[in-house]
């Protein structure tokens, strides 16, 4: 095992940044970054004229009693403000008021051991801080000049925890600051405005707590009236020194920082493109289990319900959505089953057999896909009325069918060709026929491709919504898709019920989705795909 | 590729015979029908009269929102594909690179994909409600804003926001014919790059790009039928209101035939529509057709 002298003097490098890192965020979490001003002193002087006697006495009383706060050594400022009204009479008049502003300021050490949300994050932070720099040592205790590759497992297990401690310290930075926000802007100001009340005691002391040390005792609401907070930009400055700790941590495993750098970048991309793609399923999943109330509350505080209301989902089962999910089971699975019946073997003429017109076949496949049933609606509408299949399941199926079938097609056929056709050969010989060599040896062989191209025209079949609007007009034969608009009317949207419906509608899709989302690469080189 | 035992002339297509059947039936016949009713006179009960030459077509194109429709619909198209396409394949290139968690990144991805497109849009009309709505909510929640805003304030906004649910449920469908051209990609590429010193930028652009282009026109075409034919997202955020100012040419058919009873201009726009995919189609036939020929 070969040591290096240059791998020593960089990973010393590494490790001294690290900790620059952490220090440069120890600092900034020093300094003042938040401001209370809170008024503890008001003074109002109606008809009142900048400069004239009642504005000086007024202003004189305001400036005593700020003095009288200065000698008990709280930093306090005088400040006035001014509204300008039109009396009965038409004159205009102007109310001055004066308030002494107690100037509080706070960094983050104010935010231990009090009883607010953002303490038991900070707590986590400085906790994951400490673990950080501890396994940074273990981990390069005896093997600082050694290469990556080279390293005993533990201390690069060791070496692996500092990212993970430091990614989880700055996940958790934005969570403390925004849990302050919400703590001192939103929350403070609803139930100032006494739009929300549950919880309210408990608020008011644990505010006094953190801002008086408990002094206020009955008059914490009338101090937190005026209350304003200000904090500083600089908060967010943390965030970056923990990125530079971030980057000499995936240095000291990587052994190059332009490689980490990009690491760096490329894992809070793919985070905040998760977290964008999340974002509706989980408005969807808290909206269907929260009330009616709850879900049309502009002050709703909670990332999750308060209480996860399960009756909604068996609400749902009275208002027909389990028959809305076997229609469109009933419609889905037909269409699959019939797509693949008439595509199978097209598909395996297309791959096996040489005969005339199979170009112009295949452009006629491929052009049948482009043309979703919504551009000829009147023409599907009106053929239903002929055939007699309008408002049943059937022709919702025989129309599923008909349209995914270029797509089935497109990808069987890409399947087949690629398997090497000498083990139908051989079968052929064997005497079986050529539907024994399709049934007992290719399909087995083509399982992956199938069942890739079934659960996909089974997918597109859950999900359409334009025709069935169209042809079902009777409640029970509606589908799924169409099934949920029934709860969103003219003069009210039960959001509960329509996200609840929606998540069974999602949540097989999703899933089986995920089931093929390997093939999916695959699959989409032999041809387009998308319902 | 034959395996060419004992067959019959006919064989092939007897095998080709339930398909046929299918698309003729359920794909051809509705396009016939759509191109003889808007050559024909229809009452607005729906009564088919007989051949009255273009004049739904002039119909068509004289209706007081025919103009606009079509606008929207070119900004629907152009703004969904092109914008999507771009955000597609940078998270394409991202997805490619190995990374801890890259199988969930790419599970999470597919979701808007598999999710239908109604459950999709009603869940974006509820989240950029003005009174309640979860962004508001989420926004004040944070302190990012002081006021709840107002998403819906106008009837162009609302259009970008659906714009924005058609490139939020494409996005997917990009990143993933992309990957499909990247994986195909021989490594030994970039490698021998690497070794002559190219850049991120020059092998992106003499290696990755060349090499992707087949799959990315591929999906920029599909994506042009699929945004133009897309229906539930209009018609769930906006029915097209206020006057038809936000529908697109689909939406508007839709209303046209099925709401307003003027089936006679509303078939010649379906037929004005199937042209334009036939345009498009053609192109993409054209593009899949060489593809298989180089292989």
């Amino acid at each position: 095992m070969k040591r290096y002298p240059e791998i020593k003097k960089q990973n010393l490098r590494m490790a001294v940044l690290l900790i620059l890192g952490l220090v440069l965020a120890l600092i900034l979490m020093s300094l003042p970054l938040y401001t209370f001003e809170i008024g503890v002193y008001t003074k109002k002087s109606p008809n009142t004229f900048a400069g004239d006697e009642k504005y000086i006495a007024a202003r004189a009383e305001a400036e005593a009693a700020a003095d009288e706060y200065r000698a008990q050594g709280f930093d306090v400022e005088v400040s006035e403000s001014v509204v300008e009204r039109t009396n009965s009479k038409g004159k205009t008049t102007s109310l001055f008021t004066f308030t002494v502003n107690e100037r509080n300021s706070k960094n983050f050490w104010s935010f231990l051991g009090k009883d607010l949300p953002s303490s038991k994050v900070l707590i986590c932070i400085l906790g994951l801080m400490a673990f950080s720099v501890i396994f940074m040592f273990l981990g390069l205790s005896g093997s600082l000049d050694l290469l990556h590759r080279y390293l005993e497992p533990r201390s690069r297990i060791f070496r692996n925890l500092v990212i993970a401690c430091l990614m989880a310290a700055i996940i958790l930075i934005p969570v403390f600051i925004l849990l302050n926000n919400v703590t001192f802007s939103r929350k403070l100001s609803l139930y100032n405005a006494e739009l929300i009340t549950e919880g309210k005691e408990a608020f008011y002391s644990s505010m006094d707590a953190f801002l008086f040390n408990g002094t206020m005792g009955e008059n914490i609401r009338d101090a937190l009236s005026g209350l304003k907070i200000e904090h500083s930009a600089l908060v967010w400055l943390i965030l970056p020194a923990f990125f530079i700790s971030l980057l000499a941590a995936f240095s000291l495993r990587r052994g190059e920082i332009q490689s980490s750098l990009l690491k760096t970048c490329l894992y809070f991309f793919v985070i905040v493109v998760c977290v964008i793609t999340l974002y509706p399923y989980y408005v969807m999943l808290i909206t269907a289990f929260r009330s009616n109330a709850e879900s049309l509350d502009m002050y709703f505080l909670h990332m999750f319900p308060t209480k996860w209301i399960w009756s909604n989902l068996t609400d749902i089962i009275h208002r027909g959505v389990p028959r809305f999910l076997l229609n469109s089971l009933f419609i889905a699975g037909g269409a699959t089953g019939l797509a693949m019946l008439c595509g199978i073997p097209a598909a395996y003429a297309l791959a096996r057999m040489n005969f005339r017109g199979k170009k112009i076949f295949l452009g006629y496949v491929i052009m049948s896909q482009m043309f979703s049933p919504v551009v000829l609606l009147i023409g599907i509408s009106q053929l239903m009325t002929t055939l007699h299949l309008n408002n049943t399941l059937w022709g919702l199926m025989l129309i599923n069918a008909a349209f995914n079938q270029a797509f089935a097609i497109w990808l069987l056929r890409g399947t087949f060709v690629s398997i090497s056709p000498e083990m139908e050969q051989a079968a052929l010989i064997d005497g079986c026929g050529t539907i024994g060599a399709l049934t007992k040896v290719l399909i087995p062989m083509a399982a992956p491709g199938i069942v890739t191209a079934l659960i996909f025209v089974f997918i597109n079949a859950w999900n359409e919504y334009t025709v069935a609007t169209i042809l079902i007009s009777t409640a029970q034969y509606r589908p799924i898709t169409v099934g949920i608009t029934q709860f969103s009317s003219f003069n009210m949207i039960e959001w509960q019920y329509m996200f609840a419906a929606s998540l069974l509608a999602t949540l097989p899709v999703v899933i089986l989705f995920m089931f093929i989302e390997k093939h999916l690469t695959a699959g989409l080189t032999s041809g387009g795909v998308k319902g | 590729m034959t395996t060419g035992i004992n067959r019959h002339k006919w064989e092939p297509y007897l095998w080709l015979l339930p398909s046929t059947l299918l698309v003729s039936v359920f794909v051809l016949f509705p396009i016939l029908i759509v191109f003889k009713l808007s050559f024909s006179e229809i009452s607005p009960a729906g009564v088919v009269g007989g051949f009255i030459g273009f004049d739904n077509y002039v119909e068509a194109i004289n209706l007081p929102a025919f103009k606009a429709v079509m606008l929207n619909t070119l900004w629907w198209v152009l703004s969904v594909v092109i914008i999507s396409t771009i955000l597609g394949f940078i998270i394409a290139l991202v997805l490619n690179q190995k990374f801890h968690g890259r199988k969930i990144a790419r599970s999470i991805l597919v979701f808007p994909w598999a999710t239908s497109l109604v459950i999709q849009a009603s869940v974006w009309n509820y989240i950029i409600k003005y009174e309640y709505g979860s962004l508001n909510n989420v926004l004040l929640n944070l302190g990012i804003i002081k006021q709840a805003i107002n998403f819906r304030s106008s009837y162009q906004i609302e259009f970008i926001w659906e714009c924005w649910v058609g490139i939020f449920v494409t996005v997917p469908f990009v990143t993933f014919c992309v990957l499909s051209g990247l994986q195909s990609i021989d490594v030994s590429l970039y490698e021998a790059a690497t070794m002559d010193g190219a850049g991120f930028w020059h092998k992106l652009r003499h290696i990755t790009l060349p090499l992707v282009k087949p799959s990315l026109t591929v999906s920029t075409v599909l994506n042009i039928i699929y945004v133009f034919n897309s229906f539930p997202i209009v018609y769930t955020m906006t029915k097209g209101a206020p006057a038809h100012k936000t529908d697109t040419m689909i939406t508007y058919l839709y209303m046209l035939s099925f709401y307003e009873r003027k089936k006679g201009p509303a078939t010649a726009l379906s037929v004005i529509g199937f042209l334009i995919l036939c345009l498009c189609a053609g192109i993409y036939m054209m593009t899949v057709m060489r593809k298989e020929e180089q292989q």
